[in-house]
């Protein structure tokens, strides 16, 4: 025998104010708030059921400044937190040195989701399936986070640790994340590619995003891979980024980079994917984005988003 | 005959009118129309069910009394609440809200009507049920094992079709049979067999259902998003006891169904709460919900294929055993063992015959009509299933389709003898516009392939009827029961209408979707409202024709015979300024008013007599043929398909509305692609679904949407609608998946035997051995 009875809450009051400078944006979180720029993670996750639409919310969209795109004073670039993937997947920069971030902002969703998700959501959500979070991490990404206490700076790696969960604290909002400057000689290349079933409206099943670096003869001097919806959280494979250097970014290389990446994940069964499978694509997905990365880097021109281009390849 | 391509683009070509303007397009384009969801009563309260906590369980109490108290509650109702009845299409196997046992994750136990949606979802869940827990039966195929618990334990009771045969967890067991088969398959020079699985889908309609109740008196009406307003009024009928007359169903605009909003569903629950409460009542589904809660998904499908063939290719011989998941309940759903053997044997020239399918009960989500159910997945299988018979002979397969399609003269699998029809001609057709002799000659990259895959699809004759009316400033009204599910069939009647009675479509406006205003009818189901009211609204039109010519005989003192319709006037032939407009005789008040029902069409004799369990579609009335020829191209290292060009050509007979027969086929394409591909009801161990929602329940989108290429074979049908025209709606979903799964087979060398061929399963036949099961 067994009884049931579940339990749901009603909807309490709400309050929702709207923020038009940093410091009323923290000064609300501080009290409880919950910031939100595009809500497409915090507003439909609510609908689903994923968890209740918080009882306080900040609005941060309007705050000026805050979806800029501006070159930083060591020659990397400071993306807005506001910054959505519309406009990242466009943007003449990243377009031209980050082109793994134009790769996936160009697949987030549909065109209503790229209109109004924000790097900063994409970000702050946490999520080990979001697209942006390889090439980031790729791209030496850094966290600006302000709180009550004032600024700090978080390297990525450092930010994420499971599903949802994060080193910021409640009150920190997220101004911007910074790159590192593209190498001073150009011959650099960077991709994101991602296992998907359809065109649109897709979601991470694996995915990864390469950074290589070629040499004046064609050597790869330097690389980094990282790989997204594999593990809690999205990281980096020192094994894979090792069997790249030194060699002639080619297929067999790529291959090897695959395998390490497969042999460091660490992928769940679930309806999208059993985990021997999600493995296997490590390796392919990790194959294609390197090999992407090395035909930029080589100057060759492979079309965003690198996921369609590199289809059946 | 007579051929018609659409362009790619969809461009018109001159020699008919194409942009017929659907009257209902605007408002829905523009955001202008209503929706049931979109209206508001005074007072009105929300509903939210309480549903089982176990796909199977003994209920052993229910207390309201937590929920009643919460407040903002109205009402809290239970099976004591209702007259205790079953209902059922044929077999009445199911209650309005569990009693004695809940069988399936979305049964209903308890209804809330509350201030608030909230409130609502808040006190369903404060009611307190206790249970018996039983093992789950998701396991339709064990479910017929002799030792399996019988799910319904009093089956033997209900009421039910005295046709069919039932024996505990197989509600429904039918063969068709035509010669022996046995015999013939032993002396067949090659035998194949194949063994061919379909998961369970769903119809997804944009629109989740919603439904208002408001009683006056002791009538009570219903704005509801079915299909079907007629069945739903029954259903309500039945289940609170009360006379058709004081029940009326109107249908606002409704978004979508594609057969998920077929049948009487919930109009009587939210009925009973309205009438509790004695307020309107609301219900709007989640998405969730319109996943989980309806008695209505496509049948998941255990199919085994057997094929005795002679080197040249001729069919002696086909055995066939199938197992279709019923669910909980028997819905409307009753008939699928005969169709889905129909579907086994398919638009070919049998020798022999033997198929036998068991349609049995599981404590899953039921089973019910989706657009052309059973069909495609059969179609799947039984496609799939002839590239492999025509691989063991050594032949082309679209060379084996050529020697068996049947033609006019030939004989169907229960002894049907066809009449004209266009089998060969789509094959023939599909061909040409997808290039498959290029594809023959080695054109195409290895990872490409192009597949091809037959079809049929029955029409049915049912009783309609229509009324059209003349207004006093010589327009019209077409009063009508047919229901408008988005095809536009019901939006194209103005068309027959118009041309006898020398007016312009756009005079006509319609009035339907009301069980008070028209006459009864089937609903938007089986593609059968072109073909069955088309008529009605024909013989209506005709009526209304006959009485215009005498009044205007009189008026123009002319004979009748002289005299023709057009431009919106009687008028003398050949002397045209001679005429009294149509509006002149109207005006008078007289009322001119015509109704029509037409007489039925009827299938072909067939022999039944070999068979079991017949319900009578062993004959295929005016059968629908479909030949889709798709190009495709497999990522081997992913499994990842893109379907890259595609070829329709449909045998409709004739085709009334060009624009709307177009719209059924890409989106029919679409759907199938989806079920091709990627659109599946994942489980867990117990039945319960995992994926009730847009993300992980993945339908094709715009994007992945190929070149739709599509040719229509025009035969002026004899025996069939109104022109000689068949229907439309479902066909184009039937072969679609053949296709793709025949095109995939030939890029990695074998056949992918579940459906849908998700990324995964292609990789994995991709990449295990030859010969080794996946
Ligand atoms: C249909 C659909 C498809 C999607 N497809 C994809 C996809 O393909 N790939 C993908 O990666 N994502 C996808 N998403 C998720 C989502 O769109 C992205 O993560 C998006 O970038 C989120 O941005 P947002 O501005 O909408 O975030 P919001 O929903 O506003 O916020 C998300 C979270 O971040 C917090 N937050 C937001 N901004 C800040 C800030 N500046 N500082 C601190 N915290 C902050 C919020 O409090 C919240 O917890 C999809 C969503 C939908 C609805």
């Amino acid at each position: 025998m067994s009884t049931a009875t579940s339990m749901t809450t009603s909807a309490s009051s709400r309050t929702y104010v709207e923020a038009r400078d940093v410091a009323t944006a923290v000064a609300a979180m501080s009290a409880g708030a919950r910031p939100i720029a595009g809500g497409t993670d915090l507003v439909v996750g609510a609908r689903h059921g994923k968890a209740p639409l918080p009882a306080a919310l900040v609005g941060i969209h309007r705050i000026p400044g805050l979806a800029d795109v501006a070159p930083t004073d060591g020659g990397g670039l400071r993306l807005g937190a506001l910054v959505t993937h519309a406009t990242l997947m466009a943007d003449p920069t990243v377009l031209a040195s980050y082109p793994g971030l134009a790769d996936a902002s160009a697949i987030v969703g549909s065109h209503a989701t790229r209109a109004n998700g924000t790097l900063g959501g994409n970000v702050m959500n946490s999520s080990p399936a979001m697209d942006t979070g390889a090439p980031l991490l790729c791209h030496g990404g850094v966290a600006v986070l302000v709180g009550p206490a004032g600024e700090r700076r978080v390297a990525l790696a450092d930010l994420w640790t499971g599903p949802g969960r994060s080193t910021a604290a409640p009150d920190e909002l997220l101004v911007a994340v910074e790159l590192d400057a593209p190498p001073a000689d150009g011959a650099s290349g960077s991709s994101y590619v991602r296992l998907q079933y359809r065109r649109q409206m897709e979601i991470a099943i694996v995915g990864a995003g390469a950074v290589v670096t070629l040499g004046a003869d064609g050597t790869v001097t330097g690389a980094k891979v990282a790989i997204t919806a594999l593990a809690p959280v999205i990281h980096r494979v020192a094994e894979a980024e090792a069997a790249l250097v030194g060699t002639d970014g080619g297929f067999e290389a790529a291959k090897a980079a695959g395998a390490a990446a497969a042999a460091a994940a660490r992928p769940i069964s679930d309806v999208r994917g059993s985990a021997d499978y999600r493995r296997a694509m490590a390796a392919v997905i990790t194959r294609r984005a390197v090999l992407t990365a090395v035909r930029r880097a080589r100057g060759e021109s492979v079309p965003v988003p690198a996921s369609d281009t590199t289809f059946g390849s | 005959m007579s051929v018609i391509d659409t362009p790619a683009q969809g461009s018109s070509t001159p020699e008919r009118p194409r942009a017929f303007l659907r009257p209902d397009g605007k408002e829905k384009v523009t955001g202008l129309g209503r929706y049931t969801a979109d209206l508001t009563f005074t007072g009105q309260l929300h509903a939210a069910f309480r549903y089982a906590d176990h796909p199977h369980a003994r209920i052993v109490s229910i207390d309201t009394s937590r929920a009643k108290a919460l407040p903002g509650v109205f009402a809290v109702v239970t099976h004591e609440d209702v007259p205790d009845v079953r209902y059922g299409g044929m077999t009445q196997d199911r209650r309005l809200f569990a009693k004695e046992k809940v069988l399936w994750e979305g049964d209903v136990v308890a209804g809330v009507a509350a201030r608030t949606v909230e409130i609502a979802r808040e006190a369903a869940a404060l009611v307190e049920v206790e249970y018996e827990v039983l093992s789950a039966q998701p396991d339709y195929v064990a479910n017929m094992a002799p030792d399996a618990p019988v799910l319904h334990e009093g089956w033997a009771e209900y009421g039910a079709d005295e046709n069919l045969v039932r024996d505990g967890n197989v509600m429904s067991r039918y063969v068709i049979a035509k010669g022996d088969a046995d015999a013939a398959m032993a002396g067949a020079d090659v035998v194949v067999k194949s063994h061919y699985v379909s998961d369970a889908s769903q119809g997804v309609p944009i629109e989740p259902r919603a439904l208002v109740a408001q009683w006056t008196g002791d009538s009570v009406t219903v704005w509801s998003s079915t299909q079907v307003p007629f069945a739903a009024r029954s259903g309500v009928a039945h289940t609170l006891q009360i006379p058709e007359s004081k029940v009326r169903i109107v249908v606002p605009l409704l978004g979508g169904g594609f057969g998920s909003k077929c049948d009487f569903h919930f109009e009587a629950h939210v009925a009973i709460l309205a009438k509790v409460t004695r307020r309107p009542v609301r219900l709007v589904f989640t998405r969730k919900e319109e996943f989980v809660a309806p008695d209505h998904r496509r049948e998941g499908m255990d199919i085994e294929l057997e094929t005795g063939v002679t080197r040249d290719g001729r069919i002696v011989a086909r055995r066939g055993r199938m197992v279709l998941d019923k669910g909980a309940y028997t819905g409307e759903g009753g008939f699928f063992a005969q169709m889905a053997a129909m579907h086994a044997c398919g638009p070919y020239k049998l020798d022999t015959v033997r198929v036998e399918a068991f349609l049995n009960y599981s404590t899953n989500q039921p089973a019910a009509s989706i657009r052309a159910p059973t069909a495609p997945q059969a179609c799947w299988a039984l496609e799939q299933h002839l590239d492999e018979v025509a691989a063991a002979i050594g032949m082309d397969p679209v060379e084996l389709r050529r020697r068996t399609l049947v033609a006019e003269g030939d004989e169907g699998p229960a002894g049907q003898v066809f009449e004209k029809i266009g089998a060969k001609e789509t094959l023939e057709a599909a061909l040409e516009l997808i290039g498959y002799d290029a594809y023959l000659r080695g054109e195409l990259p290895d990872d490409e392939a192009v597949g091809v895959a037959c079809g049929w699809w029955p029409c049915f004759g049912v009783p309609s009827g229509a009324y059209v009316k003349l207004n006093g400033d010589g327009t019209a009204t077409i009063v009508t029961g047919a229901q408008e599910n988005g095809s536009g069939s019901v939006m194209g009647l103005p068309i027959l209408a118009a041309e006898i009675l020398g007016m312009s479509p756009s005079d006509f406006s319609i009035n339907y979707q009301d069980t008070d205003a028209g006459p009864w009818d089937m609903g938007s189901s089986g593609s059968q409202t072109t073909f069955n009211n088309g008529r009605a609204v024909v013989e209506a039109a005709q009526e209304v024709r006959a009485k215009l010519l005498a009044m205007g005989a009189e008026k123009l003192e002319a004979d009748v015979a002289d005299l023709e319709l057009a431009d919106g006037a009687v008028r003398v032939k050949g002397a045209p300024e001679t005429s009294v407009t149509i509006a002149d005789l109207a005006g008078t008040g007289e009322p001119i008013l015509g109704k029509g029902s037409g007489e039925v069409p009827e299938a072909a004799a067939s022999d039944a007599s070999a068979c079991v369990g017949s319900l009578g579609m062993e004959s295929f009335l005016a059968p629908q043929l479909i030949t889709h020829a798709a190009r495709v191209k497999v990522d081997r290292d992913t499994g990842v398909v893109r379907v890259l060009d595609f070829a329709a050509a449909h045998d409709s007979g004739v085709i009334v509305n060009k624009v709307g027969a177009d719209g059924q086929v890409y989106g029919g394409v679409m759907m199938g692609i989806g079920q091709a591909l990627t659109e599946a009801t994942w489980t867990d161990e117990e039945g319960r679904q995992k994926n009730p929602g847009l993300l992980d329940y993945k339908l094709q989108t715009a994007s992945d949407g190929p070149r739709i290429q599509i040719r229509w074979i025009e035969i002026e049908t004899p025996n069939a609608g109104p022109k000689g025209s068949k229907g439309v709606g479902e066909p184009p979903s039937v072969p679609t998946s053949g296709a793709v799964g025949n095109a995939i087979a030939k890029v990695i060398g074998r056949h992918v035997d579940k459906l849908p061929m998700t990324a995964e399963r292609v990789w994995l036949a991709a990449n295990s051995p030859a010969g080794e099961d996946q």
